[in-house]
């Protein structure tokens, strides 16, 4: 035998498990999305039909386009404020770093669901907190479920206070690996604070950067429990983002023909998601 | 001598685990999907765990395992899991899907389990709309248990503090004047408590109150193909009833979004007098407030002395179709729903009785203070109800009409143009 087909033969079990686990799905679903589909089970061959009526649907571009807002405004903001947050820790001293990056990882490690109840209560109603804050303070109510702009508002900052734990430990490492010697020899030329994070940090930041935008934009778009906890989708549909569509879908409206294709167009932007982040990985400063 | 005690040791242990094995290995299991969990402490929890035990009692061969299922996503799923051979032996299955399960082959015919077997008093004694329902061609494809009528739910004490008659609330006209009276605000003019409310979130719709206006006009609300008959003039007239009771401030903004379990713990918190709510709650909201506190009476109509029907639902207890332990879950179900099941449903669960018998027996029981909505709801049912049609699959109308009345209060759309779009995307939903 030769150790070629010796280390394949190593491989085989891991990768039998990977294919059944992981890949197995994905090639059930797509089978799924091309047959027309009744009481859950699988009937006809119909070809595309499924992904026409999805595509056709009236709802389809108005989701996508709130997920795309969503998304791109939770990323961005996650994004510089964990930034700005990583470069103030980084001056810290190691104690105080320590505290401060421990009391920003908390929301990261509370369980969503348990987080958007906590963003729910605050904001329910004329009961709950937040509208205790307006009345003090002799503001108008703001019914911040109930108006589509702040509901929207209220999800995105629930998707930046979670994750901002997590952008902040991998760019803090990624300040960390930058070389004191570059800040100081940019200093000694008479770089001010602003040219060095312009010319010598961002630059160096730029795999970590990338880590983050290309994770926090699949953990937005694939996330489920903040919109159905929060909003469900409401009120009417302006909190309705890809990932309850495809719930609804599936498990409200009992319709598993569209819930897979959607799912699968999803999972085809996680897919172009992470081959971007390959190739731009491997682009020089 | 030790090895003599030893073997007869080894023996020992041998013979009881041969017992036990034994033992084990001839006790069947059914197992059975609901949306109640038998470890819970709500009324119907309560009645289904004593049932459970009872019955496992009584049929020591027989193992019953619950598994508590999410209540809106328990028929889908059984449906799925028909496809997939690993469905349940015992499924309650809600309404709405009622025509879809039975339509797709999931569900045996009861008949040949378990009813041909009754005598006819006992079938007599089931016999009503409700059997009617699951009875299709000549089969029998579910016995009705939990049985809902969704009306008018209120605080009796409350409506004696503001000085009104229950029995005063002959027409809708009634209830929004009764809704103004019932509303209070504090010295800075915000609202401690709203006359009347109804819950308005897609997830884990109830049926809209709407509906009821719709049906006492005599416009149904599906037509015969199955196609959505939301923006008649009634509907657009039912739709703006309750929309103007959220504008004029007698009902909660906030209810666009909340789901059936957030209005009714606004309910139990004093928040709100009146509410659109199921009877089979009726008994848990009493647990919290006592109960000369929760009561229940049939909508109003148009005209004074015609109440307008309620939406009636339940859970159809049906065997799966695929079972390879029928007979025991017919013996389960037979003992779950009839007798001794049924009167531990009314007495401790709080239920409407399934049984005609049961209704006559427990009278006393049901005429005791704070059961009476048990007779209102068994009244209403035989008067003023209606059940959803199972020829055609009617699943996501409560969705649709619950999004139209999020579109009115949240957008500002049009009543009638809302309603059109939710009659345009039930019927895509669901291919007409």
């Amino acid at each position: 035998m030769t150790s070629r087909s010796t280390g394949l033969l190593y491989i085989v079990p891991a990768f039998s498990a990977l294919l059944l686990v992981l890949f197995s799905p994905v090639f059930y679903g797509v089978w799924f999305s091309l047959h027309h589909i009744r009481f859950g089970t699988v009937g006809n061959f119909v070809g595309l039909r499924n992904y026409s009526y999805l595509l056709t649907d009236p709802t389809f571009s108005g989701t996508i386009s709130r997920t795309v807002f969503h998304t791109s405004l939770s990323v961005i903001l996650t994004v510089a404020i964990s930034l700005a947050l990583a470069l103030w820790v980084h001056s810290l001293p190691p104690r105080r770093g320590f505290l401060v990056q421990m009391i920003v990882i908390i929301p990261w490690i509370t369980s969503t669901v348990v987080a958007t109840l906590l963003f729910k209560w605050v904001f329910v109603s004329d009961i709950g907190m937040a509208m205790s804050i307006l009345r003090m303070l002799n503001l108008p109510d703001i019914q911040f479920l109930n108006d589509p702009n702040s509901a929207m508002g209220l999800l995105i900052a629930v998707s930046v206070w979670k994750r901002l734990g997590y952008a902040l430990i991998i760019l803090l490492a990624g300040l960390k690996s930058i070389p004191e010697d570059y800040i100081e020899a940019a200093s000694l030329d008479g770089a001010g604070a602003w040219q060095t994070f312009q010319h010598i940090i961002l630059p160096l930041l730029k795999t970590p950067l990338l880590l983050v935008v290309i994770v926090l934009t699949l953990s937005n778009i694939n996330t489920v429990e903040s919109p159905l906890v929060l909003t469900g989708g409401g009120p009417g549909s302006a909190t309705r983002i890809l990932a309850i569509d495809v719930f609804d879908r599936a498990f409200v409206n009992y319709d598993l023909a569209s819930a897979t294709s959607l799912a699968l167009i999803m999972f085809l932007c996680n897919v172009l998601l992470v081959l971007a982040y390959v190739r731009l990985s491997k682009w020089k400063v | 001598m030790l090895r003599r005690k030893t073997a007869r040791l080894v023996m020992g242990a041998a013979i009881a685990v041969t017992a036990l094995w034994s033992t084990t290995a001839m006790a069947e299991t059914v197992r059975m999907w609901t949306f109640l969990n038998p470890e819970g402490t709500a009324p119907r929890e309560v009645a289904l765990a004593q049932i459970v035990k009872d019955f496992e009692a009584a049929n020591p061969d027989i193992d019953v395992v619950v598994e508590p299922q999410v209540w809106d996503q328990m028929t889908p799923k059984f449906l799925a899991a028909h496809g997939s051979g690993s469905a349940p032996d015992v499924i309650w299955v809600v309404t709405d899907f009622l025509g879809d399960a039975i339509q797709s082959g999931s569900l045996a015919d009861l008949n040949e389990l378990l009813v041909n077997n009754w005598p006819e008093e006992k079938k007599a004694d089931f016999k009503d709309a409700y059997w009617d329902l699951t009875s299709v061609d000549g089969k029998q494809y579910g016995i009705f248990t939990s049985r809902n009528y969704i009306s008018l739910v209120y605080r009796p004490d409350l409506l004696a503090e503001a000085g009104i008659n229950p029995e005063d609330l002959k027409t809708w006209d009634d209830l929004r004047a009764a809704a103004e009276k019932l509303t209070v605000k504090d010295a800075s003019g915000n609202v401690t408590r709203y006359g009347f409310s109804a819950a308005y979130s897609e997830q884990q719709a109830d049926p809209h109150p709407m509906i009821p206006h719709i049906l006492a006009s005599g416009e149904p609300l599906f037509h015969p193909d199955g196609k959505a008959n939301f923006a008649s003039d009634a509907g657009v007239k039912g739709l703006e009833f309750y929309t103007q009771m959220i504008k004029d401030g007698l009902s909660p903004s906030q209810a666009a979004t909340w789901t059936v379990d957030d209005l009714f713990e606004q309910f139990a918190s004093d928040r709100i007098a009146m509410i659109q709510g199921s009877a089979v709650r009726i008994s848990t909201l009493q647990s919290k407030l006592g109960k000369d506190k929760v009561s229940m009476s049939l909508w109003p109509g148009v005209e004074a002395g015609k109440h307008s029907p309620a939406v009636m639902a339940g859970w159809s207890v049906g065997i799966w179709s695929g079972s390879k332990s029928q007979e025991a879950a017919a013996k389960f179900v037979d003992f779950m729903l009839a007798d001794p099941g049924d009167k531990l449903w009314t007495e401790v669960g709080g239920q409407i009785p399934g049984m005609k018998s049961t209704l006559t027996e427990l009278k006393d029981f049901i005429s005791q203070p704070g059961n009476e909505y048990l007779s209102v709801a068994a009244t209403g049912a035989a008067e003023a109800g209606w059940l959803s049609p199972i020829e055609f699959s009617v699943g996501g109308y409560r969705q649709a009409l619950n999004r139209a009345t999020q579109q009115v209060l949240v957008e500002g759309k049009d009543i009638k143009a809302a309603l059109a779009e939710a009659e345009e995307h039930f019927n895509r939903q669901n291919g007409r």
